[in-house]
């Protein structure tokens, strides 16, 4: 699920280097398109850092696969002990008018519970510095998406696009993104608060070629404002693996656990 | 001959400076339009945080608190109308919902009726939902589900809705506002002030007033404090102005009387304000017009000084440029040395550990500097523009006037029932001191500012709702280990320190992670409300906490820390009163020592910031009087080259602190960041009386070795200025009462009391003392 994620941010961020004449959107939609096989699998951990260095781990084991334009997604956690065999199901859809589906089973209570309903997108998941829209597939219409410049960054070759939400409910009124022109990902995004001051920031630590697709293999999202930051970072990623069908990614093998 | 050389050194300086005149008028200009521009980017503040010091070990556990729970500030807006489950209210309660998210600069999140994450549960799932839907219902039967829905879970409801409708409560939890580093790079206003001003704005809109909304909470309180008292020192200053150049214009019968010592104000407070700018990271509204009114005072009292003498030099040779040198001459040094005692009294404000009272010390004694040097080198400057006059006087003896006449009767009066007048003033001085001890310090807005004023009111009206707030302090409880937090033991322990804090006199209500799982336990057993209640292990706490959060839930953040290792039990108070918040804050305090053993437990917020600055300003005003009792009466030994001489003038100067202190104590006037300034003050003024009346005392008992009539001519001369002078500067505060604002009304009033009490002192007590204790043989 992990790898769902990191695919998911990459999904926000990867591009297509063929484009001509592009603009903000088009580039945007290249970084939702970019190839990341049917099926993916990865282990993830996950560090969040306080602005006094304390810092706080969790540890997942996960897998997704697309179905058309939705994803699904299911994560169990392996770490810390207290929650170790939580699993997390989710149906992501790309419709922006369509709530996604999602439930997380608690083995202490063998109860299995179905989270629907107003869990906004701009709330943070499992209190990271990532929204579940950072973490997920956002609709490339729910910004207007503007091609500001090109540029290097990090020694590579970089578009610069601006989004701005349409609803204005966003925590954020901008985002600039660098999007790298070889393997349409984002590498870097400045977010901006209501009173266009910055807010967050993401970085990519390291991205790689696995199996053919470019993976991001660290990522970091740090809240300028508190401080506080997020590493992910993804180990032993796999795409189109064998025995991920859509039989996985029900309410029963959530139950059924790892 | 010492005072002698003192004064041909200001004459000569008086010469120098009369040739370069034309010089001395650019400096000043060059001055004040260097301390204007300074002024811009000063920076107003009135908030809690900013009265400690920066090492203070409350900020240091508010910070501490703030690292771990984030911004402990917010807004809260407690609507009223005649039912808010109607179609038109919920619609236009959700819109001032929205519109607090989208236009406050730091809301981070909003829990109201139409905004809050709602827990249902059933059989197979957990929704949160809205309790208010998306489409708000029009039919009655619909509306009365949405009611049904509302009440369903009496612990929310409590929080959101009042049990007949009638009220509501919107909660806007804020971002954590930046470091004054950050904000001050592009603003010169604080984060909480824009809070409170966008807040205002909002409310105050026409197509909100059915919903009758009114705010509380911190930034709001401190803006519209900060926007009061802004209002009302606009007003006083008007009126401080119309009474300087009424008084003036009488005393000095020329248009240079009155511009010299407005020159002498706006220039000092410029001065004072553009250097305050420079050395303080903001300036304290609350306390702003202390130094203003201050430099009204001493601007005319010493320019009246200048001018009757230059005017009675003038009547007797017609020499301007001499009557200017005879001037400064005389008068410069006795009014320095006023000066200077003024101002180590009101740096005794340095002993006081709260900040904007060390700042304002610093800023009264600069305000007081300032109008000294405006005043012994632009009104000469001033004076010695025009041409000479025809000499009204054959010699220099002075006119006896009508004032004169009462002077010396007064006086006389005084030495002939002295023994009389004195046990009486001893009567009264018993009496006021029992009084001292009555004082109480106050910091709260109802009794420092008075339910007269219109904020207040509202305040307070909140307050006393059935479910708004006006304060809240919290309990942190502190584990030595992470992962405490979540045992269910210590879940316990809290449950039983909410039911302990629930008991008091002025809780409303409380709030900790026990609402959230409580209410998460119940909602996952299908609403079942016999799991209302802690789970059994740490594992069903640790994955119900990771259902909340991956359901979107983001309020328990607010109230167990991230390394589960802090919880935070958050008490809201309705009302306040200083002795009960003590008790209850110290019994809580016992309890979550007795309840967790082995955690660190700390109370932090608004209610022990308010307790530590009542000890702080107690501490504070002893130690400043004290200091200030000992300055002066070093520099009284010092100028009348006699310990005996200076320990005895200290006995009139006492009175005003005596009379001050014992007024506030009987009439129940509260020790707050404006009254403790008054004491010093006094004494820093009423000093400059004793000294006048001593030194003339001594000079004409040197002349006539006689008590009585050295005291019949002392009253003659100082007594007439001393008198003139006191009038004067309590007319002068007098336009503080006119206030409806309760500290500003006191200053004024106490301020009165302290002048005319230390003028009755050296009216009636010293001249005794003088005779009695033969000071001068």
């Amino acid at each position: 699920m992990k790898q769902i994620i990191i695919l998911a941010i990459a999904m926000t961020i990867s591009l297509g280097s063929e484009a001509q004449t592009l603009d903000g959107r088009a580039i945007v939609q290249m970084v939702k398109e970019r190839a990341d096989g049917d099926t993916r699998s990865s282990d993830m951990e996950l560090t969040l850092v306080k602005k006094n260095g304390s810092t706080r781990q969790r540890k997942l084991t996960s897998w997704a696969m697309d179905e058309g334009k939705d994803t699904k997604k299911i994560m169990f956690f392996t770490y810390p002990g207290d929650v170790k065999g939580t699993g997390f199901l989710t149906w992501d859809y790309d419709n922006p008018q369509k709530d996604d589906d999602k439930w997380l089973y608690l083995p202490a209570m063998k109860k299995t519970r179905r989270i629907s309903g107003s869990s906004s997108k701009t709330d943070y998941f499992m209190g990271t510095d990532f929204t579940y829209d950072d973490m997920g597939s956002r609709n490339v219409d729910e910004d207007t998406h503007t091609l500001l410049r090109e540029e290097v960054r990090d020694g590579q070759k970089c578009w610069v696009v601006e989004s701005r939400p349409i609803d204005k409910r966003e925590i954020y009124s901008r985002k600039v993104m660098w999007i790298r022109q070889d393997c349409h990902t984002t590498i870097y995004v400045e977010y901006y608060d209501k009173l266009d001051k910055l807010h967050r920031v993401f970085s990519v630590g390291d991205i790689k070629q696995v199996q053919g697709f470019w993976t991001v293999m660290r990522m970091e999202m740090k809240n300028v404002q508190t401080g506080h930051s997020t590493i992910i970072e993804m180990k032993n990623p796999q795409y189109n693996v064998g025995g991920v069908d859509k039989n996985m990614f029900t309410v029963s093998k959530l139950e059924k656990g790892l | 001959m010492q005072l002698e050389r003192i004064n041909e050194k200001f004459g000569s300086c008086a010469k120098m400076l009369i040739k370069r005149r034309w010089l001395a008028i650019a400096a000043f200009i060059v001055v004040m339009v260097v301390s204007f521009h300074a002024m811009q980017s000063m920076v107003m503040e009135s908030s809690f945080d900013d009265y400690f010091m920066e090492d203070d070990p409350v900020l240091k556990m508010t910070d501490e608190f703030k690292s771990h729970f984030g911004n402990d500030y917010f807004v809260g807006v407690l609507t009223q109308c005649d039912n808010h489950f109607t179609h038109d209210n919920l619609q236009l309660l959700r819109k001032l919902c929205n519109e607090l998210m989208d236009s406050l600069s730091y809301a981070e999140k909003i829990t109201s009726l139409t905004d809050i994450e709602f827990m249902v549960g059933s059989e197979d799932g957990m929704t949160i939902e809205q309790i208010v839907p998306d489409e708000i219902p029009t039919s009655q039967s619909a509306l009365d589900s949405v009611r049904m829905r509302a009440y369903s879970k009496p612990n929310v409801a409590r929080k959101l809705v009042s049990a007949d409708g009638k009220l509501s409560w919107i909660l806007v939890k804020l971002r954590t506002f930046p470091e004054d580093s950050v904000w001050k790079q592009t603003s010169n206003i604080a984060p909480d002030m824009i809070t409170g001003a966008e807040t205002h704005r909002i409310i105050t809109k026409p197509e909100y007033a059915s919903l009758h909304p009114l705010a509380t909470g911190m930034p709001y309180t401190s803006q519209q404090k900060v926007e009061y008292i802004n209002h009302a020192m606009g007003k006083l200053m008007i009126m401080a102005l119309i009474i300087c150049v009424v008084v003036m214009l009488i005393m000095t019968r020329s248009l240079r009387g009155v511009v010299a010592p407005i020159i002498a104000i706006v220039g000092g407070l410029f001065m004072m304000f553009g250097l305050s700018t420079k050395i303080f990271d903001y300036v304290d509204m609350t306390t702003t017009m202390v130094p203003v009114i201050l430099a009204f005072a001493v601007a005319i009292a010493y320019n009246i000084h200048f001018f009757t003498y230059f005017n009675s030099r003038m009547r007797i040779h017609g020499c301007r440029l001499k009557a200017v040198v005879e001037t400064v001459s005389e008068i410069g040094w006795s009014v320095c040395f006023c000066g200077l005692t003024t101002i180590v009294s009101l740096l005794s404000f340095l002993a006081i550990s709260i900040k904007p009272m060390q700042n304002l010390g610093i800023m009264c004694s600069l305000s007081v500097l300032f109008i000294l040097l405006i005043t012994i080198t632009i009104t000469p400057v001033l004076l010695s523009f025009g041409k000479d006059k025809k000499v009204l006087l054959a010699d220099d003896s002075p006119r006896e006037s009508r004032m004169s006449r009462l002077m010396v009767g007064l006086g006389d009066f005084n030495m002939r029932h002295s023994r009389v007048l004195c046990s009486c003033f001893a009567a009264v001085c018993v009496v006021l001191c029992i009084g001292m001890f009555k004082i109480e310090p106050a910091f709260d807005v109802e009794r420092t500012m008075g339910i007269e004023v219109d904020y207040v009111s509202k305040l307070m009206q909140v307050g006393r709702s059935e479910i708004g707030s006006l304060y809240s302090y919290d309990l942190m409880i502190e584990f030595p280990d992470n992962d405490e937090a979540k045992q269910p033991q210590n879940l316990k322990a809290l449950e039983e320190m909410e039911r302990v804090a629930r008991g008091y006199k002025q809780t409303k209500r409380t709030t900790s992670i026990l609402d959230i799982l409580k209410d998460l336990n119940q909602t996952i057993n299908a609403g079942d409300t016999a799991f209302y209640a802690i789970p059994q292990t740490e594992e069903e706490i640790a994955q119900l906490l990771m259902l909340y959060e991956n359901a979107g839930g983001s309020e328990a953040e607010y109230w167990v820390d991230y390394d589960y290792r802090r919880l935070r039990l958050m008490i809201e108070i309705s009302n306040y009163n200083s002795a009960d918040s003590e008790y209850e804050m110290a019994d809580i305090q016992a309890q979550a020592h007795k309840l967790f053993p082995s955690a660190q437990v700390t109370v932090v917020g608004n209610l022990p910031q308010f307790t530590t600055m009542m000890q702080y300003l107690v501490r504070g005003q002893m130690q400043s009087f004290f200091i200030s009792i000992l300055i002066i009466g070093i520099i009284m030994m010092i100028a009348f080259q006699s310990i005996r001489l200076g320990l005895l003038g200290m006995i009139p100067n006492v009175m005003p602190a005596i009379f001050v202190g014992g007024y506030m104590g009987w009439a129940g006037i509260p020790l707050d960041m404006m009254t403790a300034t008054i004491i010093p003050m006094m004494l820093g003024l009423a000093v400059d009386d004793t000294i006048h009346f001593f030194n003339h005392s001594k000079l004409e008992y040197d002349r006539t070795g006689d008590y009585d009539e050295s005291s019949r001519r002392t009253f003659r001369v100082v007594g007439v200025a001393i008198v003139s002078t006191s009038i004067i500067t309590s007319a002068v505060f007098g336009t503080f009462i006119t206030d409806q604002c309760l500290n500003i009304l006191y200053f004024g009033l106490l301020a009165i009391i302290g002048i005319l009490s230390a003028l009755a002192a050296d009216l009636i007590i010293t001249p005794a003392l003088m005779k009695y204790f033969k000071v001068f043989h």
